[in-house]
């Protein structure tokens, strides 16, 4: 089997209308607007708390398959292949989940189709199924049987009858011609065609639904296919688009269903209007043509998988694996073969050009206990980077007291104190790697981006492994008022962004000079005028008393030399957490000291000082 | 064929379209790494250059007495010349301040609790950096200290110590300080107007003293001209802009913690009227 045409695995598709984000959501093409099908507007968004109800679909949706791939909040994906097997038929299948789903209260689209794309498209053509007509597994086929023209309990072969494969039609035999090449709006041809298709009903389902598909307009050309009087309504349980029947299904849609807006607005210019004229496109032609987004459109309008998978799984000459006898009571050999393993895995991975998107830390125990752990790779780790992640799956990286935010530490059950002897002894490490890509390389911005040197992130990496991975970070310069909002700080080799956005104007913040010591938190302080009252600020910010004496966290009484403020400052005052209302001063005390000062509900605090004196 | 070798000159004729003026020229710009590449010292700004003439020699240790914007100041050129700097032991430090003094946050490491290992940290960083600011959580001893300074002098990196460091190279510190633009209840803190002064070990190590403005108005730092200093009547005066090395060697200027700034009455010289 070549590379490029593999199909991908068969997909299932539930979705929820009434927990869907908005009644047609942007990504979505609407779901079924015909006339004949018409599907009572969902209900006002407001009744269902889509939240904890979406929650309950998936949990109704575990109950088929453990691993279900939420799409969007309201739709979500299984992987048919074993359920399948295992509940007896994807019709069948579908019927429990609808069954099971319509029983909390919900409406539900539901399709079976080659791959996630054509899935999702089947099912938003689905008519939804309500919880008033109760589906059995007989009433759902029988629905279906007496049409066989669209649905799913028809064989492969009377599939791909109905459906004529565009790309090849000589080859199967019995199928129609193919259409005549496009013209935007063939209305007598869609007549002729219409009085034809009556005669044989196998030719009704292509016939008109590429009729539809041309006269329609973008938007409602799904629904104009569905609701065309030759097509057999679809069952209750939802739609079955048979194996190898995905590039048929697709080739009526619209391109625009690709949701690549360049291609959406420049196909139809070109002629191209359905899925199915772009899939008649050759690939390397697309894909010369329109780049490497539309090479990816191009395998979606052809029912494959967006982007060439490796036909293979992982195969065990790629995986590296080291067995430690007697079992390594200490972290240190096994980090240090992590090393040498990884090198072995990438020079594997690098000789079949390959890279892998993420790998797999497998720490066997002489206990029997495994730790696994999935680690972002994407092409660009060293293998002294994988032996960092190793020594912190390890947990030695616990010897600091702050808790590095940047990790998950829940999976280090067996986190030694004091990085050296792991409990129970490991036997064996093996690294695996996963989601194999093709190595395309990294290509570094010629501006714009600091390159850090192999010699400054070793040693970052080396601090890193002595006290946690946040214990190194890089500042970010970001926005906001205060001197500590000032500056985002992000963990070396993590990607951030900075919390507050730099380059707003941030009116009221703290003009340049900028202090060299920020306090974050604030330090408490106490100002008090020469009557050694404390000196409050009133809602006019107007001071009782000027600024005399200053005494920082507790320490010896200083005299302020000189003073400036109040100044207001009122913030958020739309939020009630993050609302503050604050007036800050300026103040130089007698050592020559300058400082940020500000009071807030009566309590002073030093936010920052400019710069100390050395005593 | 002619038009080929017009197209293509080989080495072996040099035409004078062939760039090789360009990298000489590159070579002095601001911020490419070619100039800290060599064994000599790293720059540092020229409003220091008065204090150090040989800019931070790099394996060497330099002390400040103090965390302050001098710490950064002395960081500054070296940063924004393309070294990596890290800055370890000071969880309150002023990015904006560091980022006003002329250092490239993009170029910084900061590790803020170096924790107990933190002489394993300092080399390591040593290791990587090409300056490393440090506050040392607790006092070194002084076997400590010598390897430290060995561990500098190996990988060739500078030490700038937010502190006190017995047998440091160069000792750096602000021995007077004013703030301007600031009164009692009206005007803003603007610039600090501050006296510097260097000591250290050698024949280089003679005492001198500088005023700088630390911070200038606008963040950064800057010699202050002598027309600035107002009412000080010392040997600068009249002597032309101080931002040069135009101060006499050992002039008796090392006495500077006696001397007074000028007088208290006096309404400090405004940056802005300086600058200008």
């Amino acid at each position: 089997m070549s590379l490029a045409h593999r199909t991908p695995g068969r997909i299932l598709v539930i979705c929820c209308p009434d927990l869907l984000a908005g009644p047609a959501g942007p990504e979505a093409p609407p779901p079924i607007a015909g006339p004949a099908l018409a599907p009572e507007p969902p209900p006002a968004p407001g009744e269902l708390p889509a939240g904890p109800v979406f929650a309950q679909v998936v949990a109704a949706i575990e109950d088929f398959s453990p691993l279900v791939e939420v799409i969007a909040p309201g739709r979500c994906a299984i992987s048919a292949t074993a359920p399948a097997r295992y509940f007896g038929g994807e019709q069948a299948l579908l019927t429990k989940i609808t069954n099971a789903i319509t029983a909390l209260g919900l409406a539900c689209q539901s399709a079976i189709a080659d791959g996630l794309f054509a899935a999702q498209l089947a099912a938003q053509a689905a008519p939804p199924a309500t919880a008033t007509q109760a589906i059995t597994s007989g009433a759902a086929i029988q629905a279906a049987a007496p049409e066989p023209g669209l649905q799913a309990v028809t064989p492969n072969a009377t599939a791909q009858a109905v459906w004529p494969e565009p790309a090849a039609p000589a080859t199967s035999p019995g199928t129609p011609p193919p259409p005549p090449p496009a013209s935007p709006v063939a209305a007598a041809q869609v007549v002729t065609r219409r009085a034809t298709v009556r005669a044989d009903p196998r030719r009704a389902a292509s016939a008109s639904s590429r009729a539809g598909a041309r006269a329609a307009s973008a938007s409602s050309r799904a629904g104009a296919r569905a609701a065309s009087p030759e097509m057999s309504p679809p069952s209750p349980a939802g739609v079955i688009v048979p194996p190898g029947g995905t590039p048929a299904f697709l080739a009526t849609y619209p391109v625009s269903v690709l949701e690549v807006p360049e291609l959406s607005s420049l196909l139809p210019r070109l002629g191209i209007w359905t899925l199915g004229d772009f899939a008649r496109l050759p690939a390397a032609e697309a894909a010369s043509r329109f780049g490497a987004a539309g090479a990816q459109a191009h395998r979606l309008a052809r029912g494959l998988d967006p982007r060439p998978l490796i036909p293979r799984p992982p195969q065990a000459g790629l995986s590296a694996s080291r067995e430690f006898e007697p079992p390594a009571e200490l972290s240190e050999p096994v980090v240090f073969a992590a090393k040498s393993l990884a090198e072995e895995l990438h020079t594997g991975l690098a000789a079949r050009g390959l890279t892998c998107v993420r790998i797999r830390v497998e720490v066997t125990f002489a206990d029997g206990r495994e730790n696994i752990r999935l680690w972002r790779h994407d092409g660009l780790l060293s293998g002294l980077a994988v032996a960092e992640r190793v020594r912190w799956q390890l947990g030695t990286w616990q010897t600091t007291p702050p808790a590095p935010s940047g990790l998950p530490d829940h999976s280090a059950p067996h986190g030694p104190a004091e990085g050296g002897p792991v409990v129970g002894g490991i036997v064996q490490l093996r690294l695996v790697p996963d989601q194999l890509v093709r190595d395309t390389g990294r290509q570094l911005a010629l501006w714009g981006e600091t390159v850090i040197s192999t010699r400054v992130a070793r040693a970052a990496t080396r601090v890193q492994a002595m006290l946690g991975s946040s214990a190194v970070t890089r500042p970010l310069l970001a926005g906001g008022r205060d001197p500590a909002e000032q500056v985002t700080q992000v963990p070396f080799g993590a990607a951030a962004a900075p919390v507050l956005p730099a380059g707003r104007p941030w009116p009221g913040h703290i003009p340049p000079p900028a202090p060299a010591t920020v306090y974050d938190p604030p330090l408490p302080a106490q100002v008090t005028g020469d009557a050694a009252v404390p000196v409050e600020v009133t809602g006019r910010a107007a001071i009782s008393a000027p600024p005399a004496w200053l005494s920082a966290n507790g320490g010896p009484w200083l005299a302020v030399t000189a003073w400036a403020g109040p100044w207001p400052v009122t913030e958020r005052w739309w939020a009630a957490i993050a609302a503050r209302r604050r007036a800050r001063f300026q103040l130089v005390t007698e050592d020559g000291t300058a400082w940020l000062a500000a009071v807030q509900d009566g309590q002073w605090t030093l936010e920052a000082c400019y710069d100390l004196l050395p005593a | 064929m002619p038009q080929v070798t017009a197209l293509f000159p080989d080495s072996r004729s040099p035409s004078s379209t062939l760039p090789a003026p360009v990298v000489p020229a590159l070579s002095g710009v601001r911020g490419v790494p070619g100039d800290l590449m060599g064994p000599g010292a790293l720059p540092v700004l020229p409003a220091l250059a008065g204090l150090l003439p040989a800019g931070l020699p790099r394996g060497s240790v330099i002390a400040t007495g103090a965390w302050g914007l001098l710490c950064l100041a002395l960081a500054a050129a070296a940063s924004g010349a393309g070294a990596w700097c890290a800055i370890a032991g000071l969880p309150a430090l002023g990015v904006a301040a560091a980022a006003g003094a002329g250092l490239d946050p993009d170029r910084l490491l900061l590790v803020p609790d170096p924790g107990s290992s933190w002489p394993h940290v300092v080399a390591t960083l040593l290791d990587g950096c090409d300056l490393v600011v440090l506050r040392p959580p607790s006092r070194p001893s002084a076997a400590l200290r010598r390897k430290l300074e060995s561990v500098a002098r190996r990988y060739g990196g500078v030490l700038v110590i937010a502190g006190d460091w017995d047998g440091a190279h160069r000792r750096l510190t602000v021995t007077s300080q004013e703030w301007a633009g600031i009164g009692s209840g009206h005007g803003r803190l603007r610039a600090r107007r501050a006296q510097v002064a260097v000591d250290g070990r050698g024949a280089a190590g003679r005492p001198r003293a500088r005023w700088l403005w630390l911070p200038g108005p606008d963040g950064s730092v800057a010699a202050v001209a002598s027309s600035g200093i107002g009412t000080f009547s010392g040997p600068a005066a009249g002597s032309g802009p101080a931002a040069g090395s135009g101060w006499a060697a050992g002039s008796g200027w090392a006495a500077t913690s006696s001397w007074d700034p000028g007088e208290p009455g006096e309404a400090p010289p405004w940056p802005g009227r300086s600058a200008g």
